[in-house]
Protein backbone atom coordinates (compact mmCIF):
# COMPACT_ATOMS: atom_id res chain seq x y z
CA UNK A 1 0.00 0.00 0.00
CA UNK A 2 2.90 2.55 1.14
CA UNK A 3 4.86 1.33 -2.19
CA UNK A 4 1.66 1.97 -4.02
CA UNK A 5 1.14 6.05 -2.35
CA UNK A 6 4.68 6.82 -3.09
CA UNK A 7 4.15 5.53 -6.99
CA UNK A 8 0.94 7.32 -7.46
CA UNK A 9 2.43 10.72 -6.08
CA UNK A 10 5.45 10.33 -8.26
CA UNK A 11 2.94 9.85 -11.30
CA UNK A 12 0.75 12.89 -10.08
CA UNK A 13 4.72 14.71 -10.42
CA UNK A 14 4.55 14.85 -14.14
CA UNK A 15 0.70 15.04 -14.65
CA UNK A 16 0.90 18.54 -12.68
CA UNK A 17 3.59 19.91 -14.61
CA UNK A 18 1.59 18.77 -17.94
CA UNK A 19 -1.42 20.58 -16.11
CA UNK A 20 0.56 23.57 -15.61
CA UNK A 21 2.12 24.12 -18.83
CA UNK A 22 -1.70 23.45 -20.77
CA UNK A 23 -2.96 26.75 -18.22
CA UNK A 24 0.49 28.53 -19.18
CA UNK A 25 -0.19 27.99 -22.87
CA UNK A 26 -4.02 29.21 -22.86
CA UNK A 27 -3.27 32.48 -21.23
CA UNK A 28 -0.72 32.77 -23.90
CA UNK A 29 -3.83 33.17 -26.08
CA UNK A 30 -5.24 35.91 -24.95
CA UNK A 31 -5.36 38.73 -27.71
CA UNK A 32 -4.36 41.31 -25.79
CA UNK A 33 -1.40 39.62 -24.77
CA UNK A 34 -0.71 39.15 -20.53
CA UNK A 35 -0.17 42.97 -20.71
CA UNK A 36 -3.82 44.06 -21.37
CA UNK A 37 -4.49 44.43 -17.91
CA UNK A 38 -1.49 46.99 -17.21
CA UNK A 39 -2.51 48.55 -20.55
CA UNK A 40 -5.30 50.20 -18.01
CA UNK A 41 -2.86 50.01 -14.36
CA UNK A 42 0.01 51.78 -16.10
CA UNK A 43 -1.93 54.62 -17.71
CA UNK A 44 -0.90 56.94 -15.91
CA UNK A 45 2.59 56.00 -16.28
CA UNK A 46 4.73 57.23 -18.95
CA UNK A 47 5.48 55.02 -22.05
CA UNK A 48 9.31 54.40 -20.54
CA UNK A 49 8.21 53.69 -16.76
CA UNK A 50 5.32 51.19 -18.27
CA UNK A 51 8.27 49.45 -20.49
CA UNK A 52 10.27 49.38 -17.76
CA UNK A 53 7.04 48.17 -15.50
CA UNK A 54 6.31 45.41 -17.95
CA UNK A 55 10.24 44.17 -18.72
CA UNK A 56 10.04 43.51 -14.92
CA UNK A 57 7.50 41.31 -14.15
CA UNK A 58 8.73 39.57 -17.15
CA UNK A 59 5.35 40.17 -19.60
CA UNK A 60 7.67 40.79 -22.70
CA UNK A 61 8.85 37.74 -22.75
CA UNK A 62 6.38 34.48 -24.81
CA UNK A 63 4.46 32.45 -22.77
CA UNK A 64 7.08 29.48 -22.61
CA UNK A 65 9.73 32.08 -21.01
CA UNK A 66 7.52 33.28 -18.49
CA UNK A 67 6.28 29.90 -17.52
CA UNK A 68 10.30 28.91 -16.89
CA UNK A 69 10.24 32.11 -14.52
CA UNK A 70 6.71 30.69 -12.83
CA UNK A 71 8.14 27.20 -12.36
CA UNK A 72 11.56 28.50 -11.24
CA UNK A 73 9.92 30.34 -8.41
CA UNK A 74 7.41 27.81 -7.36
CA UNK A 75 10.20 25.14 -7.20
CA UNK A 76 13.12 27.20 -6.00
CA UNK A 77 11.02 30.17 -3.89
CA UNK A 78 7.64 27.97 -2.98
CA UNK A 79 5.78 31.20 -4.46
CA UNK A 80 3.02 31.60 -7.22
CA UNK A 81 3.66 34.53 -7.73
CA UNK A 82 1.75 38.04 -6.51
CA UNK A 83 -1.45 39.20 -7.51
CA UNK A 84 -1.54 41.50 -10.56
CA UNK A 85 -4.64 43.50 -8.48
CA UNK A 86 -3.03 44.35 -5.35
CA UNK A 87 0.37 42.61 -5.19
CA UNK A 88 -0.55 40.23 -2.65
CA UNK A 89 1.05 36.77 -2.89
CA UNK A 90 -2.03 34.52 -4.49
CA UNK A 91 -1.19 31.97 -2.27
CA UNK A 92 -2.01 33.85 0.87
CA UNK A 93 -5.44 35.21 -1.02
CA UNK A 94 -6.56 31.74 -2.18
CA UNK A 95 -5.89 29.98 1.72
CA UNK A 96 -7.95 32.79 2.59
CA UNK A 97 -10.81 31.59 0.37
CA UNK A 98 -10.41 27.73 0.61
CA UNK A 99 -12.06 27.03 3.93
CA UNK A 100 -15.27 28.31 3.11
CA UNK A 101 -15.54 26.78 -0.06
CA UNK A 102 -14.52 23.26 1.32
CA UNK A 103 -16.64 23.15 4.13
CA UNK A 104 -19.96 24.28 1.25
CA UNK A 105 -18.46 21.45 -0.80
CA UNK A 106 -17.95 18.66 2.35
CA UNK A 107 -22.03 20.12 3.03
CA UNK A 108 -23.02 19.24 -0.04
CA UNK A 109 -20.89 15.92 -0.86
CA UNK A 110 -21.89 14.03 2.72
CA UNK A 111 -25.56 15.07 1.79
CA UNK A 112 -25.68 13.83 -1.80
CA UNK A 113 -23.62 10.53 -0.63
CA UNK A 114 -26.28 9.97 2.17
CA UNK A 115 -29.52 10.89 -0.30
CA UNK A 116 -28.44 9.23 -3.59
CA UNK A 117 -27.16 5.71 -2.43
CA UNK A 118 -30.19 4.77 -0.79
CA UNK A 119 -32.23 5.69 -3.68
CA UNK A 120 -29.85 4.00 -6.16
CA UNK A 121 -29.67 0.54 -4.04
CA UNK A 122 -33.39 0.74 -3.41
CA UNK A 123 -34.05 1.59 -7.40
CA UNK A 124 -31.68 -1.32 -8.39
CA UNK A 125 -33.44 -3.42 -5.91
CA UNK A 126 -37.13 -2.55 -7.43
CA UNK A 127 -35.69 -2.05 -10.46
CA UNK A 128 -38.75 -1.01 -12.92
CA UNK A 129 -41.07 -0.39 -10.27
CA UNK A 130 -43.18 3.02 -9.50
CA UNK A 131 -39.69 3.68 -7.20
CA UNK A 132 -37.37 3.25 -9.64
CA UNK A 133 -39.14 5.38 -12.59
CA UNK A 134 -39.62 8.31 -9.95
CA UNK A 135 -35.72 8.21 -8.80
CA UNK A 136 -35.04 8.16 -12.48
CA UNK A 137 -37.07 10.74 -13.44
CA UNK A 138 -35.98 12.82 -10.39
CA UNK A 139 -31.59 12.37 -11.59
CA UNK A 140 -32.31 13.07 -14.36
CA UNK A 141 -34.11 16.78 -13.91
CA UNK A 142 -31.22 17.36 -11.47
CA UNK A 143 -29.00 17.06 -14.37
CA UNK A 144 -30.38 18.86 -16.40
CA UNK A 145 -30.59 22.14 -14.08
CA UNK A 146 -28.37 25.01 -14.63
CA UNK A 147 -26.54 25.30 -11.35
CA UNK A 148 -26.92 29.31 -11.46
CA UNK A 149 -30.88 29.13 -12.00
CA UNK A 150 -31.39 26.74 -9.55
CA UNK A 151 -29.51 29.19 -7.29
CA UNK A 152 -31.05 32.27 -8.15
CA UNK A 153 -34.94 30.61 -7.81
CA UNK A 154 -33.52 28.93 -4.39
CA UNK A 155 -32.59 32.31 -2.76
CA UNK A 156 -35.82 33.57 -4.55
CA UNK A 157 -38.13 30.97 -2.80
CA UNK A 158 -36.44 30.06 0.31
CA UNK A 159 -34.47 33.56 1.14
CA UNK A 160 -37.11 36.33 -0.98
CA UNK A 161 -40.47 34.94 0.04
CA UNK A 162 -39.80 32.68 2.82
CA UNK A 163 -37.26 34.28 4.91
CA UNK A 164 -36.11 30.62 5.86
CA UNK A 165 -32.10 31.34 4.87
CA UNK A 166 -29.87 34.02 4.51
CA UNK A 167 -29.73 34.98 0.60
CA UNK A 168 -26.20 35.68 0.60
CA UNK A 169 -22.64 36.15 1.70
CA UNK A 170 -21.39 33.98 4.64
CA UNK A 171 -21.61 35.78 8.19
CA UNK A 172 -24.31 37.78 9.59
CA UNK A 173 -23.35 41.40 10.89
CA UNK A 174 -22.03 40.45 14.92
CA UNK A 175 -21.38 37.08 13.67
CA UNK A 176 -17.97 36.80 11.89
CA UNK A 177 -16.65 33.30 12.83
CA UNK A 178 -19.08 32.22 14.62
CA UNK A 179 -19.60 28.25 13.43
CA UNK A 180 -23.47 28.29 13.48
CA UNK A 181 -23.85 31.06 11.82
CA UNK A 182 -21.56 30.39 9.21
CA UNK A 183 -23.67 26.67 8.60
CA UNK A 184 -26.69 28.36 8.34
CA UNK A 185 -25.61 30.64 5.64
CA UNK A 186 -24.07 28.02 3.84
CA UNK A 187 -26.75 25.48 3.68
CA UNK A 188 -29.01 26.64 0.92
CA UNK A 189 -26.12 27.13 -1.42
CA UNK A 190 -24.46 23.57 -0.51
CA UNK A 191 -28.67 22.38 -1.34
CA UNK A 192 -28.05 23.48 -4.59
CA UNK A 193 -24.99 21.44 -5.17
CA UNK A 194 -26.22 18.83 -3.73
CA UNK A 195 -29.57 18.85 -5.98
CA UNK A 196 -27.28 18.58 -9.26
CA UNK A 197 -25.01 16.43 -8.17
CA UNK A 198 -27.63 14.02 -7.24
CA UNK A 199 -28.00 12.26 -10.85
CA UNK A 200 -24.45 10.66 -11.45
CA UNK A 201 -24.32 9.07 -7.52
CA UNK A 202 -28.12 8.05 -8.12
CA UNK A 203 -27.44 6.53 -11.39
CA UNK A 204 -23.63 5.38 -10.70
CA UNK A 205 -25.10 3.27 -7.25
CA UNK A 206 -28.29 1.77 -9.32
CA UNK A 207 -25.94 0.42 -12.02
CA UNK A 208 -23.21 -0.65 -9.84
CA UNK A 209 -26.67 -2.23 -7.88
CA UNK A 210 -27.89 -3.92 -10.98
CA UNK A 211 -23.96 -5.61 -11.66
CA UNK A 212 -23.86 -7.08 -8.34
CA UNK A 213 -27.86 -8.54 -8.24
CA UNK A 214 -26.84 -10.20 -11.54
CA UNK A 215 -24.17 -12.01 -9.96
CA UNK A 216 -24.13 -15.81 -9.43
CA UNK A 217 -23.10 -15.76 -6.03
CA UNK A 218 -26.37 -14.05 -4.74
CA UNK A 219 -28.43 -17.11 -7.05
CA UNK A 220 -26.27 -19.60 -4.88
CA UNK A 221 -27.42 -17.23 -1.60
CA UNK A 222 -30.91 -17.36 -2.77
CA UNK A 223 -30.72 -21.09 -3.47
CA UNK A 224 -29.51 -22.26 0.04
CA UNK A 225 -32.81 -20.44 1.32
CA UNK A 226 -31.33 -17.30 2.69
CA UNK A 227 -34.15 -14.54 3.04
CA UNK A 228 -34.09 -11.72 0.50
CA UNK A 229 -33.29 -9.28 3.19
CA UNK A 230 -30.07 -11.25 4.05
CA UNK A 231 -28.81 -11.51 0.50
CA UNK A 232 -29.62 -8.07 0.00
CA UNK A 233 -28.24 -6.39 3.23
CA UNK A 234 -25.26 -8.79 3.65
CA UNK A 235 -24.38 -10.26 0.56
CA UNK A 236 -24.92 -7.56 -2.40
CA UNK A 237 -24.43 -4.36 -0.74
CA UNK A 238 -21.19 -4.42 0.24
CA UNK A 239 -19.79 -5.15 -3.50
CA UNK A 240 -22.14 -2.56 -4.63
CA UNK A 241 -21.05 0.25 -2.74
CA UNK A 242 -17.20 -0.20 -3.63
CA UNK A 243 -17.43 0.73 -7.02
CA UNK A 244 -19.16 4.09 -5.89
CA UNK A 245 -16.30 5.33 -3.93
CA UNK A 246 -14.39 5.53 -7.53
CA UNK A 247 -17.35 8.32 -7.97
CA UNK A 248 -15.93 10.37 -5.59
CA UNK A 249 -12.74 10.92 -7.54
CA UNK A 250 -14.36 11.54 -10.49
CA UNK A 251 -16.87 13.82 -9.89
CA UNK A 252 -14.67 16.31 -8.40
CA UNK A 253 -14.15 18.41 -11.31
CA UNK A 254 -17.80 19.19 -11.72
CA UNK A 255 -18.09 19.71 -7.76
CA UNK A 256 -15.29 22.51 -8.28
CA UNK A 257 -17.07 23.67 -11.09
CA UNK A 258 -20.71 23.99 -9.30
CA UNK A 259 -19.20 25.67 -6.99
CA UNK A 260 -17.61 28.66 -9.04
CA UNK A 261 -21.25 29.66 -9.71
CA UNK A 262 -22.93 29.09 -6.41
CA UNK A 263 -20.49 31.36 -4.79
CA UNK A 264 -20.67 33.64 -7.51
CA UNK A 265 -24.74 34.17 -7.42
CA UNK A 266 -24.70 33.56 -3.60
CA UNK A 267 -22.03 35.99 -2.91
CA UNK A 268 -19.79 33.66 -1.11
CA UNK A 269 -16.14 34.80 -0.81
CA UNK A 270 -14.76 31.52 -1.49
CA UNK A 271 -12.43 30.11 -4.40
CA UNK A 272 -14.63 30.21 -7.50
CA UNK A 273 -15.87 33.99 -6.43
CA UNK A 274 -11.95 34.55 -6.44
CA UNK A 275 -11.54 32.36 -9.87
CA UNK A 276 -14.22 34.55 -11.70
CA UNK A 277 -13.66 37.97 -10.59
CA UNK A 278 -9.57 36.85 -11.26
CA UNK A 279 -10.67 35.61 -14.94
CA UNK A 280 -12.18 39.34 -15.25
CA UNK A 281 -9.47 41.57 -14.24
CA UNK A 282 -6.85 38.80 -16.18
CA UNK A 283 -4.98 38.59 -12.93
CA UNK A 284 -3.32 35.59 -14.42
CA UNK A 285 -1.15 34.51 -11.72
CA UNK A 286 -4.26 34.27 -9.48
CA UNK A 287 -5.59 32.08 -11.92
CA UNK A 288 -3.08 30.32 -12.47
CA UNK A 289 -2.57 29.53 -9.00
CA UNK A 290 -6.11 28.67 -8.41
CA UNK A 291 -6.00 25.83 -11.49
CA UNK A 292 -2.97 24.11 -10.28
CA UNK A 293 -4.29 24.11 -6.55
CA UNK A 294 -7.88 22.88 -7.77
CA UNK A 295 -6.04 20.28 -10.10
CA UNK A 296 -3.44 19.37 -6.63
CA UNK A 297 -7.22 18.70 -4.47
CA UNK A 298 -8.24 16.89 -7.85
CA UNK A 299 -5.70 14.66 -8.45
CA UNK A 300 -5.17 13.98 -4.46
CA UNK A 301 -8.94 13.46 -4.18
CA UNK A 302 -8.31 10.72 -6.95
CA UNK A 303 -5.73 9.38 -5.31
CA UNK A 304 -7.51 9.29 -2.01
CA UNK A 305 -10.52 6.99 -4.06
CA UNK A 306 -7.85 4.56 -5.26
CA UNK A 307 -6.17 3.92 -1.95
CA UNK A 308 -10.07 3.91 -0.52
CA UNK A 309 -10.88 1.61 -3.01
CA UNK A 310 -8.24 -0.19 -2.36
CA UNK A 311 -8.82 -0.78 1.15
CA UNK A 312 -12.09 -1.88 1.22
CA UNK A 313 -11.91 -4.24 -1.59
CA UNK A 314 -9.18 -6.97 -0.64
CA UNK A 315 -9.78 -8.62 -4.36
CA UNK A 316 -7.78 -5.49 -5.78
CA UNK A 317 -4.26 -6.00 -5.35
CA UNK A 318 -1.95 -3.15 -6.61
CA UNK A 319 0.85 -4.86 -8.10
CA UNK B 1 -27.28 -2.88 -35.70
CA UNK B 2 -30.76 -3.97 -35.99
CA UNK B 3 -30.63 -6.17 -32.89
CA UNK B 4 -29.86 -2.91 -30.96
CA UNK B 5 -32.74 -0.96 -32.56
CA UNK B 6 -35.07 -3.53 -31.17
CA UNK B 7 -33.14 -3.85 -27.60
CA UNK B 8 -33.48 0.27 -27.55
CA UNK B 9 -37.38 0.28 -28.70
CA UNK B 10 -37.71 -1.95 -25.91
CA UNK B 11 -36.64 0.89 -23.87
CA UNK B 12 -39.97 2.53 -22.85
CA UNK B 13 -38.00 5.76 -21.26
CA UNK B 14 -35.66 5.82 -24.28
CA UNK B 15 -38.86 6.50 -26.88
CA UNK B 16 -39.98 9.37 -24.20
CA UNK B 17 -36.84 10.57 -24.57
CA UNK B 18 -36.73 10.35 -28.52
CA UNK B 19 -40.52 11.66 -28.67
CA UNK B 20 -39.81 14.35 -26.27
CA UNK B 21 -36.45 15.72 -28.63
CA UNK B 22 -39.11 15.42 -31.60
CA UNK B 23 -41.66 17.64 -30.14
CA UNK B 24 -38.93 20.02 -29.05
CA UNK B 25 -37.16 19.94 -32.26
CA UNK B 26 -40.55 20.52 -34.13
CA UNK B 27 -41.75 23.28 -31.59
CA UNK B 28 -38.59 24.99 -32.20
CA UNK B 29 -37.83 24.86 -36.25
CA UNK B 30 -41.66 25.62 -37.21
CA UNK B 31 -42.85 27.70 -33.58
CA UNK B 32 -41.25 30.92 -34.72
CA UNK B 33 -42.98 30.68 -38.56
CA UNK B 34 -46.37 30.06 -37.35
CA UNK B 35 -46.26 33.18 -34.26
CA UNK B 36 -46.67 36.76 -35.88
CA UNK B 37 -43.52 38.22 -33.61
CA UNK B 38 -40.10 38.90 -34.63
CA UNK B 39 -37.46 37.53 -31.90
CA UNK B 40 -35.54 40.71 -31.77
CA UNK B 41 -37.98 43.65 -32.57
CA UNK B 42 -38.54 45.89 -29.34
CA UNK B 43 -41.88 47.15 -28.18
CA UNK B 44 -40.58 50.75 -27.22
CA UNK B 45 -44.05 51.49 -25.20
CA UNK B 46 -43.30 48.23 -22.69
CA UNK B 47 -39.47 48.72 -22.40
CA UNK B 48 -39.01 48.16 -18.86
CA UNK B 49 -42.29 47.37 -18.17
CA UNK B 50 -42.45 42.79 -18.98
CA UNK B 51 -45.59 41.73 -19.51
CA UNK B 52 -47.38 38.84 -17.96
CA UNK B 53 -48.61 36.10 -20.24
CA UNK B 54 -51.69 37.15 -21.74
CA UNK B 55 -53.77 35.67 -24.69
CA UNK B 56 -51.52 37.78 -27.33
CA UNK B 57 -48.08 36.67 -25.33
CA UNK B 58 -48.77 33.55 -24.46
CA UNK B 59 -45.55 33.14 -22.32
CA UNK B 60 -45.17 36.95 -21.61
CA UNK B 61 -42.89 39.74 -23.10
CA UNK B 62 -39.79 40.27 -21.77
CA UNK B 63 -37.85 43.61 -20.67
CA UNK B 64 -37.22 45.33 -24.09
CA UNK B 65 -41.01 44.15 -24.98
CA UNK B 66 -40.07 41.14 -27.05
CA UNK B 67 -42.17 37.91 -27.02
CA UNK B 68 -40.97 35.82 -24.74
CA UNK B 69 -42.50 32.30 -26.50
CA UNK B 70 -40.96 33.53 -30.19
CA UNK B 71 -37.29 34.09 -28.29
CA UNK B 72 -37.62 30.96 -26.38
CA UNK B 73 -37.78 28.71 -29.80
CA UNK B 74 -35.48 30.83 -31.68
CA UNK B 75 -33.54 30.67 -28.90
CA UNK B 76 -34.07 26.90 -28.76
CA UNK B 77 -32.61 26.67 -32.28
CA UNK B 78 -29.31 28.53 -31.05
CA UNK B 79 -28.74 26.22 -28.01
CA UNK B 80 -29.62 22.78 -29.68
CA UNK B 81 -27.44 23.63 -32.77
CA UNK B 82 -24.58 24.90 -30.60
CA UNK B 83 -25.10 21.78 -28.51
CA UNK B 84 -24.99 19.39 -31.58
CA UNK B 85 -22.31 21.06 -33.41
CA UNK B 86 -20.02 21.31 -30.20
CA UNK B 87 -20.87 17.86 -29.90
CA UNK B 88 -19.44 16.88 -33.71
CA UNK B 89 -16.07 18.56 -33.06
CA UNK B 90 -15.83 16.87 -29.69
CA UNK B 91 -16.94 13.43 -31.26
CA UNK B 92 -14.41 13.78 -34.26
CA UNK B 93 -11.62 15.60 -32.43
CA UNK B 94 -11.73 12.62 -29.73
CA UNK B 95 -11.97 10.11 -31.77
CA UNK B 96 -8.98 10.37 -33.91
CA UNK B 97 -7.23 11.03 -30.87
CA UNK B 98 -8.24 7.66 -29.19
CA UNK B 99 -7.89 6.23 -32.76
CA UNK B 100 -4.22 7.20 -33.20
CA UNK B 101 -2.79 7.22 -29.28
CA UNK B 102 -4.08 3.55 -29.55
CA UNK B 103 -2.55 2.41 -32.68
CA UNK B 104 0.52 4.04 -31.91
CA UNK B 105 0.84 2.69 -28.69
CA UNK B 106 4.12 2.79 -26.74
CA UNK B 107 5.49 6.22 -25.49
CA UNK B 108 3.38 8.33 -28.06
CA UNK B 109 0.08 6.84 -26.20
CA UNK B 110 1.48 7.36 -23.10
CA UNK B 111 1.92 10.55 -23.59
CA UNK B 112 -1.32 11.09 -25.41
CA UNK B 113 -2.89 9.80 -22.75
CA UNK B 114 -1.13 11.77 -19.82
CA UNK B 115 -2.26 15.01 -21.33
CA UNK B 116 -6.28 13.65 -21.67
CA UNK B 117 -5.75 12.75 -17.49
CA UNK B 118 -4.23 16.64 -17.11
CA UNK B 119 -6.99 18.06 -19.29
CA UNK B 120 -9.56 16.00 -17.22
CA UNK B 121 -7.90 17.35 -13.93
CA UNK B 122 -9.49 20.66 -14.28
CA UNK B 123 -12.97 21.60 -13.80
CA UNK B 124 -13.78 21.83 -17.15
CA UNK B 125 -15.77 24.66 -17.15
CA UNK B 126 -13.32 26.61 -15.39
CA UNK B 127 -11.04 26.51 -18.60
CA UNK B 128 -14.01 26.99 -20.53
CA UNK B 129 -14.68 29.99 -18.95
CA UNK B 130 -10.65 31.25 -19.09
CA UNK B 131 -10.89 30.59 -22.69
CA UNK B 132 -13.85 32.48 -23.32
CA UNK B 133 -12.91 35.65 -21.28
CA UNK B 134 -9.12 35.44 -22.55
CA UNK B 135 -10.08 35.22 -25.95
CA UNK B 136 -13.08 38.01 -25.52
CA UNK B 137 -14.40 36.68 -29.05
CA UNK B 138 -18.35 35.64 -29.05
CA UNK B 139 -18.99 34.51 -32.83
CA UNK B 140 -20.81 31.57 -32.57
CA UNK B 141 -18.07 29.32 -34.73
CA UNK B 142 -15.79 30.29 -31.58
CA UNK B 143 -18.07 29.14 -28.89
CA UNK B 144 -18.61 26.03 -30.60
CA UNK B 145 -14.99 25.33 -30.83
CA UNK B 146 -14.60 26.25 -27.57
CA UNK B 147 -16.93 23.62 -25.96
CA UNK B 148 -16.21 21.21 -28.56
CA UNK B 149 -12.48 21.16 -27.80
CA UNK B 150 -12.59 21.17 -24.16
CA UNK B 151 -15.13 17.94 -24.14
CA UNK B 152 -13.45 15.67 -26.09
CA UNK B 153 -11.57 13.76 -23.44
CA UNK B 154 -13.74 10.87 -22.34
CA UNK B 155 -14.30 10.30 -26.18
CA UNK B 156 -10.73 9.34 -26.79
CA UNK B 157 -10.29 7.18 -23.73
CA UNK B 158 -13.43 5.43 -24.91
CA UNK B 159 -12.10 5.02 -28.67
CA UNK B 160 -8.58 4.03 -27.40
CA UNK B 161 -9.53 1.27 -24.95
CA UNK B 162 -11.66 -0.22 -28.05
CA UNK B 163 -8.95 0.57 -30.15
CA UNK B 164 -6.61 -1.33 -28.17
CA UNK B 165 -8.69 -4.46 -27.64
CA UNK B 166 -9.99 -4.26 -30.99
CA UNK B 167 -5.93 -4.32 -32.82
CA UNK B 168 -5.77 -7.91 -30.97
CA UNK B 169 -8.80 -9.19 -32.58
CA UNK B 170 -8.27 -12.09 -35.59
CA UNK B 171 -10.20 -9.92 -38.33
CA UNK B 172 -7.78 -6.63 -38.47
CA UNK B 173 -4.85 -9.27 -37.83
CA UNK B 174 -6.33 -10.16 -41.30
CA UNK B 175 -7.28 -7.16 -42.76
CA UNK B 176 -3.23 -6.24 -42.14
CA UNK B 177 -2.34 -9.25 -43.50
CA UNK B 178 -3.75 -8.65 -46.58
CA UNK B 179 -1.49 -5.14 -46.68
CA UNK B 180 -4.13 -2.94 -45.36
CA UNK B 181 -2.64 0.53 -44.60
CA UNK B 182 -2.65 2.09 -41.06
CA UNK B 183 -4.83 4.70 -42.27
CA UNK B 184 -7.73 2.10 -43.54
CA UNK B 185 -7.25 -0.07 -40.35
CA UNK B 186 -8.22 3.06 -38.41
CA UNK B 187 -11.20 4.46 -40.29
CA UNK B 188 -12.45 0.98 -42.07
CA UNK B 189 -12.19 -1.22 -39.40
CA UNK B 190 -11.32 -0.24 -35.84
CA UNK B 191 -13.61 3.35 -35.69
CA UNK B 192 -16.39 2.14 -36.96
CA UNK B 193 -16.51 -1.24 -34.14
CA UNK B 194 -15.57 1.33 -31.61
CA UNK B 195 -18.95 3.47 -32.30
CA UNK B 196 -21.41 2.07 -30.09
CA UNK B 197 -19.95 3.87 -26.91
CA UNK B 198 -19.09 6.97 -28.38
CA UNK B 199 -22.58 7.46 -29.54
CA UNK B 200 -23.88 7.01 -26.29
CA UNK B 201 -21.36 9.60 -24.77
CA UNK B 202 -22.44 11.91 -27.82
CA UNK B 203 -25.99 11.78 -26.80
CA UNK B 204 -25.46 13.04 -23.15
CA UNK B 205 -22.32 15.78 -24.92
CA UNK B 206 -25.54 17.47 -26.62
CA UNK B 207 -26.94 18.18 -23.11
CA UNK B 208 -23.87 18.93 -21.21
CA UNK B 209 -22.85 21.66 -23.99
CA UNK B 210 -26.19 23.17 -23.91
CA UNK B 211 -25.65 23.78 -20.05
CA UNK B 212 -22.12 25.15 -20.37
CA UNK B 213 -23.24 27.27 -23.15
CA UNK B 214 -26.01 28.69 -20.62
CA UNK B 215 -23.76 29.02 -18.19
CA UNK B 216 -20.96 30.84 -20.60
CA UNK B 217 -23.67 32.91 -21.35
CA UNK B 218 -24.78 34.05 -17.89
CA UNK B 219 -21.27 35.25 -17.29
CA UNK B 220 -21.51 37.17 -20.35
CA UNK B 221 -19.25 35.22 -22.17
CA UNK B 222 -21.55 32.87 -24.58
CA UNK B 223 -24.05 34.04 -27.61
CA UNK B 224 -24.27 37.72 -27.59
CA UNK B 225 -27.68 39.58 -27.56
CA UNK B 226 -29.71 40.12 -29.63
CA UNK B 227 -29.41 36.88 -31.01
CA UNK B 228 -31.86 35.06 -28.40
CA UNK B 229 -30.23 31.56 -26.58
CA UNK B 230 -31.62 29.87 -23.73
CA UNK B 231 -28.59 30.87 -21.86
CA UNK B 232 -28.46 34.63 -22.65
CA UNK B 233 -32.44 34.56 -21.93
CA UNK B 234 -31.80 32.97 -18.80
CA UNK B 235 -29.06 36.37 -18.21
CA UNK B 236 -31.84 38.81 -19.13
CA UNK B 237 -34.32 37.12 -16.72
CA UNK B 238 -31.81 36.89 -13.59
CA UNK B 239 -31.36 41.17 -13.95
CA UNK B 240 -32.06 42.26 -10.30
CA UNK B 241 -34.46 44.62 -12.29
CA UNK B 242 -36.87 41.47 -13.51
CA UNK B 243 -36.94 39.19 -10.82
CA UNK B 244 -40.78 40.53 -10.27
CA UNK B 245 -41.29 38.60 -13.73
CA UNK B 246 -40.80 35.06 -13.13
CA UNK B 247 -42.48 33.80 -16.47
CA UNK B 248 -38.79 34.84 -17.72
CA UNK B 249 -37.27 32.86 -15.63
CA UNK B 250 -39.13 29.90 -15.87
CA UNK B 251 -39.34 29.61 -19.65
CA UNK B 252 -35.39 29.34 -20.54
CA UNK B 253 -34.57 26.99 -17.67
CA UNK B 254 -37.62 24.68 -18.28
CA UNK B 255 -36.96 24.31 -21.77
CA UNK B 256 -33.35 23.40 -20.77
CA UNK B 257 -34.24 20.98 -18.25
CA UNK B 258 -36.67 19.29 -20.39
CA UNK B 259 -34.15 18.80 -23.29
CA UNK B 260 -31.37 17.62 -21.34
CA UNK B 261 -33.56 15.24 -19.68
CA UNK B 262 -34.81 14.31 -23.28
CA UNK B 263 -31.31 13.46 -24.32
CA UNK B 264 -30.53 11.60 -21.53
CA UNK B 265 -32.89 9.39 -21.55
CA UNK B 266 -32.32 8.65 -24.76
CA UNK B 267 -28.88 8.21 -24.22
CA UNK B 268 -29.69 5.86 -21.19
CA UNK B 269 -31.24 3.64 -23.86
CA UNK B 270 -28.93 3.78 -26.23
CA UNK B 271 -26.68 2.09 -23.18
CA UNK B 272 -28.88 -0.17 -22.73
CA UNK B 273 -29.55 -1.07 -25.80
CA UNK B 274 -25.51 -1.18 -27.09
CA UNK B 275 -24.91 -3.04 -24.17
CA UNK B 276 -25.01 -6.49 -24.68
CA UNK B 277 -23.79 -7.44 -21.14
CA UNK B 278 -26.18 -5.72 -19.15
CA UNK B 279 -29.35 -7.91 -20.01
Amino acid sequence: MIALIVRRIAAAVPLLLLISIISYALMGLSPGGPTAIFQQQARQLSPAARAEFIHTLGLDKPWYVQYVYWLGNLVFHGSLGVSYVDQRPVVVKILEKMPVTLEMLSIALVCTILIAIPIGIYSAVRRGSAFDYAATVLAFASYGMPVFWLSVIAIDLFAAHLHWFPASGIDAVGHERDPVDRLYHLILPAAVIMTVSLASWIRYQRAAMLNVLSELYLRTARSKGLSERVVIFKHALRNALLPTITLFGLNLPALFGGAFFVEFVFSIPGMGYLGINAIFQRDYPTVMALTMITAVLVVLGNLLADIGYGLADPRIAYD
Amino acid sequence: MRAAWRRFARERVALVGLSAVALILFGVIFGPMLLPYSPIAIDHATIGYPQAPSAAHWLGTDLLGRDVLTRALVGGRVSIAVGFTAMVVAIVFGTLYGAISGMAGGAVDAVMMRIVDALFSFPSFFLIITVEALLNRFALAIIVLILGLLSWMSVARLVRAEVLSLKQRDFVEAARAIGASPARLVFRHLIPNALAPVIVTATFSIGDNILAEAGLSYLGLGVQPPMPSWGNMLQDALLPAVRSAPWLIVTPGLLIVATLVAFALIGEGLRAAVDVTAA
